[in-house]
């Protein structure tokens, strides 16, 4: 390895280096804030490092590979930059979500400083998916930030002050996720396999020259192919993989729900993006196909299933299956700068805005926690539960600000101009049609019509006029303030793209 | 920059409206009335151009524009534009915000900041509508103006506020998708044979589509307008949300919101795709008619007498749509005149509706009457009104309305037949209005006509509103030729359109446009973009 190569790899060193010395540090001197603190501090100066290696990648070369399992370059880069960022909010989500949950006394048995750790091994595995260049990296990558996500999922479990009923609820989760998330990988993992054996190459350039000999139609490749994408599939949580998504949203910690709906599928989608596109895979039409039919599918049931829930977070994460759905269609259109394009300004869109409708959701919990503590409240009564639709009742008048961001975070999701959800949107229209893609464009209407419904009335929900007095949030809802920095970055994000989108569109370009 | 200034006005002013109420009670209508009448003032330095416009002498295309780079990656660009239609819609629209302020200046009892915030948002949604000349800009404003109203109706509503305003909105958004697939869908074939990436309005009317296509393209601007519109069988969203809607609500639905469909159809869906539109004339003429029939009966039918008003729109619109797809300037003009018209008598109706609702608090018939003797004030400008909307000679609705017949009878005798019988409906429908509310004698289970005296007649301040719009009326009937001369210059670039796809359809039956796909793909990264007068 040169110097060349170790340098291009900072950002992955960084985050290795702040996770050996989070670990030392908690050993020997537990603090919360600390851990925190010492979290956030690597998490910056990963970001610093991205810039630090952009920097240098524009001076000479385009990109670096590294050893040949990883390859650098300024998408992937750009991607570890949005990832990082995610998980600076998801950090602070996180301290405040503990805060009220976890002992400040160390002879009981919680131990907060664990999820900083966890949550920097989920970004370097995230972060080395998003530069992999071949299978072995590939696996790797997404085996840590797998694993280090079950732990993270069933996180209220070790935290005491946590209502019985939530612990339940994130064990379920985390369980889930395990069994599920291992018969993927084991999926996958025979796909990289029959692969290997039909191409001979695990690295993406030499199954793209292998494949380039083989001849076309039913092979052995197109079979791991196909099982490969059925595991990909599954993180997405693209229908009909899907069944796990709403549980395990439902379940875990709020900052580890938006951590597993942004990093984790944001990495994904990357890799996915990377992989197509060094091996052409876009020209192969059982491939395509199977794309389609798991985007419309997506999109309608995700939609139509959204419709059902009452709970905040089920009802975003049926949300979140119909969005990836969409961005599946900007996908589709292939191996063009334009598509590559539009599929990032939509996974930017979606990052901002699931993060901001988590982050919400996640610091109205908080607050109703703190006035509550040990979660004292009768099990049916759902004007108490703060993940209840009923529980948002009149939010507009209690606390307007917070109320104005969820609504700009719903907008967004629903696509309505002046917010970055209507830019993805129109991205997502401009690739349909580039593509003649009409009976997906169809499915994006129709799923979108669906969507509003629900959106609406949680919003037509925050402003109705007479707020029964809920005993739980008698009151504004008290948030902390970094909670409050937090939500107002993120919705000035969300207007600025909206408004100016092209600034936006230039960074992107200039990757 | 006068339009920019007009918008701005009125987005800050929303804020300010909002922020106000905290500090001072009732800080926020005098804000709203204050920005309304800045913006009106503005709108009035176009006064000369409007009168140098009726004395015949038209001078360039645009009486003022505005164009400002916005998102170059796609050749969008911020051009606003003021021209003759756009004027009279502007002009209509700051009259009509006017006019709901001032009628309903005591009644929004709660959350006063946060409703003229909505108020002012919407007034500025549809003024960007009428003023932009990029299709994404204007896409833009059409769904900026959507969330205000959705508000207005589901907080400040009726009885079933949530279920009309979900409704509304959920018609008005689905459709408008199908108008961006359909946007997207022209600007990408007018690059991929022009090589120009553009959303601009003035260089998408020269854009080459294959005739296939272009109907298609045709049928999602105009799924998007008739549902605004509404046109029947699109129309089911507007007795929701008229009725639920509050009374400034109402007449800004009525008023304008319903304009912006007739507007979309008359400046977009007709120049874009002439060819397309003469093929489509005859069903859109036939939508037209039956919306007139329909309308008109079940207006009759209607005990609630907002719901009346509501269903007589959905009849005077369908006017408004074959006066347009007749494809021939007078029909066109008297289109013009009827949305001008409608928006007078409607929003008045709807404003003495509020008002009835206000003082006995219900609207339905069955429990009005005689209610001349109690509130004669009312009781005349509500005739006055109800003559109006029927189509009475001398006032802007009779001009309107004959024009639109004259002009579409050369376009289709049978359809026109058919409509003109929607003008004895709108008598019966009104008459009976008037006869069941107003006439006869008290009805004794109204609880509140027992004691009359305590029954308040118009005050003042209502009575000026209304009388100044039963006087626009009159005006409107008496000398309508300088709303032709202003609408003019538009209408006649639509009819050049119109006839050029009239000849070239006459001539050679094989249009030598040809869809090919030769680029493939959008740009890569920044085009430039076109400029245009």
């Amino acid at each position: 390895m040169s110097t060349q190569e170790v340098h291009a790899i900072l950002p992955l060193l960084v985050l290795s280096g702040g996770i050996v010395l989070l670990l030392l540090q908690v050993s020997f001197w537990r603090g919360h804030l600390a851990a925190s603190t010492t979290a956030l501090i690597t998490l910056v100066a990963a970001i610093l490092a991205c810039f630090q290696v952009a920097g240098r990648l524009t001076s000479g070369v385009d990109s670096v590979a590294v050893t040949g399992l990883l390859l650098i370059d300024h998408t992937a880069l750009f991607f570890c930059l949005l990832l990082l960022l995610a998980a600076v909010a998801v950090a602070i989500l996180g301290y405040n979500y503990l805060k009220h949950r976890c002992h400040q006394n160390q002879q009981f048995s919680s131990y907060p400083e664990e999820f900083y750790i966890l949550l920097l091994l989920v970004m370097l595995g995230a972060t080395t998916l998003v530069c992999a260049n071949h299978f072995a990296s590939f696996f790797l990558a997404l085996e840590l930030m797998s694993l280090a996500l079950y732990p993270l999922l069933g996180f209220a479990v070790t935290g005491d002050l946590s209502p019985q009923r939530d612990q339940m609820y994130s064990l379920e989760s985390s369980v889930k996720y395990l069994l599920l998330s291992a018969l993927s990988t084991a999926l996958g993992l025979f796909g990289i396999a029959l692969i290997y054996g039909a191409s001979g190459a695990l690295d993406f350039s030499g199954i793209a020259t292998a494949m380039a000999e083989l001849p076309p139609g039913p092979s052995l490749l197109l079979t791991g192919l196909t099982l490969l994408l059925i595991a990909v599939a599954f993180k997405l949580s693209l229908v009909p993989f899907h069944i796990w998504t709403p549980d395990v949203y439902q379940g875990a910690p709020t900052p580890v729900t938006a951590l597993i709906a942004t990093v984790g599928k944001g990495a994904v989608v990357a890799l996915l993006l990377r992989f197509f596109t060094q091996t052409d895979l876009f020209a192969v039409p059982a491939l395509s196909t199977l794309l389609a039919i798991t985007a419309a599918a997506s999109m309608l049931v995700g939609n139509l299933l959204a419709l059902l829930q009452n709970n905040i977070k089920r009802l975003l994460a049926y949300s979140s299956i119909a969005h990836i759905g969409y961005l599946i269609v900007a996908f589709m259109i292939g191996n063009s700068a334009f598509g590559s394009e539009a599929v990032i300004y939509y996974l930017v869109a979606y990052v901002i805005t699931t993060l901001g409708a988590f982050a919400v959701v996640g610091l109205i919990a908080d607050s109703a926690m703190a006035q509550a503590p040990g979660g004292a409240r009768p099990i049916n009564d759902s004007a108490c539960d703060p993940f209840q639709q009923a529980y948002y009742r009149g939010l507009l008048w209690r606390s307007p600000w917070l109320a104005c961001c969820l609504a700009a975070m719903l907008l967004s999701l629903a696509g309505i101009p002046l917010t970055i959800g209507f830019i993805g949107k129109f991205y997502i229209f401009a690739a349909g049609v580039q593509g003649q893609m009409w009976l997906l464009l169809a499915a994006v209407v129709i799923g979108s019509a669906l969507g509003l419904f629900y959106y609406l009335r949680l919003l037509l929900t925050m402003v109705q006029r007479d707020p029964e007095p809920t005993p739980a949030a008698g009151s504004g809802v008290q948030i902390a303030t970094s909670g409050q920095l937090l939500l107002v970055s993120l919705t000035a994000a969300l207007l600025l793209f909206g408004v100016f989108p092209q600034i936006l569109i230039n960074w992107i370009n200039a990757l | 920059m006068t339009l920019l200034a007009i918008i701005a006005i009125l987005f800050v002013g929303g804020v300010l409206a909002w922020l106000s109420e905290r500090l001072f009670n009732h800080g926020s209508r005098w804000i709203t009335l204050l920005c309304l009448m800045l913006a009106t003032a503005l709108l009035g330095r176009y006064w000369g151009d409007f009168t140098s416009a009726t004395h015949g002498s038209s001078g360039g295309l645009w009486w003022d524009s505005l164009q400002l780079t916005w998102i170059p990656r796609f050749g969008i660009s911020f051009f606003l534009a003021v021209d003759g239609l756009g004027f009279l819609m502007m002009a209509l629209t700051l009259l009509m915000g006017l006019f709901g302020l001032i009628v309903t200046w005591n009644e929004i009892k709660f959350r006063r900041g946060f409703f003229y915030f909505n108020y002012l948002w919407i007034l500025a949604g549809v003024i960007g509508v009428f003023s932009a000349m990029d299709l994404f800009l204007f896409f833009f404003f059409w769904e900026v103006m959507l969330i205000p109203m959705l508000f207005l109706i589901a907080v400040w509503g009726y009885e079933q506020r949530t279920y009309a305003a979900i409704k509304f909105f959920i018609f008005t958004q689905a459709s408008s998708l199908l108008m961006l697939m359909a946007i997207v869908a022209l600007v990408y074939l007018h690059y991929s044979n022009s090589g120009q990436l553009t959303f601009n309005y003035r260089e998408l009317l020269a854009a080459q589509i294959a005739p296939t296509t272009a109907y298609w393209l045709m049928l999602g601007f105009f799924i998007a307008f008739a549902v605004k519109l509404p046109a029947v069988p699109l129309h089911t969203w507007l007795p929701d949300a008229h009725t639920q809607a509050p009374t400034a609500g109402s007449i800004l639905l009525a008023a304008i919101l319903l304009k912006t469909g007739a507007y979309g159809l008359l400046r977009f869906t007709l120049p874009l795709f002439p060819e397309a539109s003469v093929a489509f004339a005859p069903v859109a003429m036939s939508i037209g008619a039956v919306s007139v029939i329909y309308g008109a009966v079940l207006a009759f039918a209607q005990q609630d007498m907002k719901r009346l008003v509501a269903y007589s729109s959905v009849s005077h619109m369908g006017f408004v749509l074959l006066g347009l797809y007749a494809l021939n300037t007078i029909a066109i003009q008297g289109a013009v005149m009827q949305m001008i018209a409608h928006g007078f008598s409607t929003a008045a109706l709807f404003a003495l509706v509020g008002a009835l609702q206000h003082r006995l608090h219900t609207r339905d018939m069955a429990k009005l009457g005689g209610l001349w003797t109690s509130l004669p004030k009312l009781s005349a400008i509500a005739l006055f009104f109800a003559v109006a909307s029927l189509g009475l000679p001398g006032l802007g609705n009779f001009i309107a309305e004959f024009l639109v017949l004259i002009g579409s009878f050369g376009s289709s005798q049978w359809i026109t037949v058919v409509a003109a019988i929607g003008l004895v409906g709108a008598a019966l429908y009104a008459l009976l209005m008037m006869q069941r509310a107003f006439f006869g004698k008290p009805r004794n289970g109204n609880a509140d006509t027992a004691d009359n005296d305590s029954v308040m007649d118009l005050n003042p301040r209502e009575t000026i509103a209304l009388l100044s719009l039963a006087i626009a009326l009159v005006i409107l009937g008496l000398r309508p030729q300088p709303v032709f001369d202003v609408a003019a210059p538009s209408v006649a670039a639509v009819i050049g359109q119109i006839d050029t796809a009239k000849q070239a359809h006459g001539t050679e039956k094989t249009t030598p446009t040809v869809y090919t796909s030769a680029r493939g793909g959008w740009p890569d990264s920044n085009p430039t973009g076109g400029e245009s007068p």
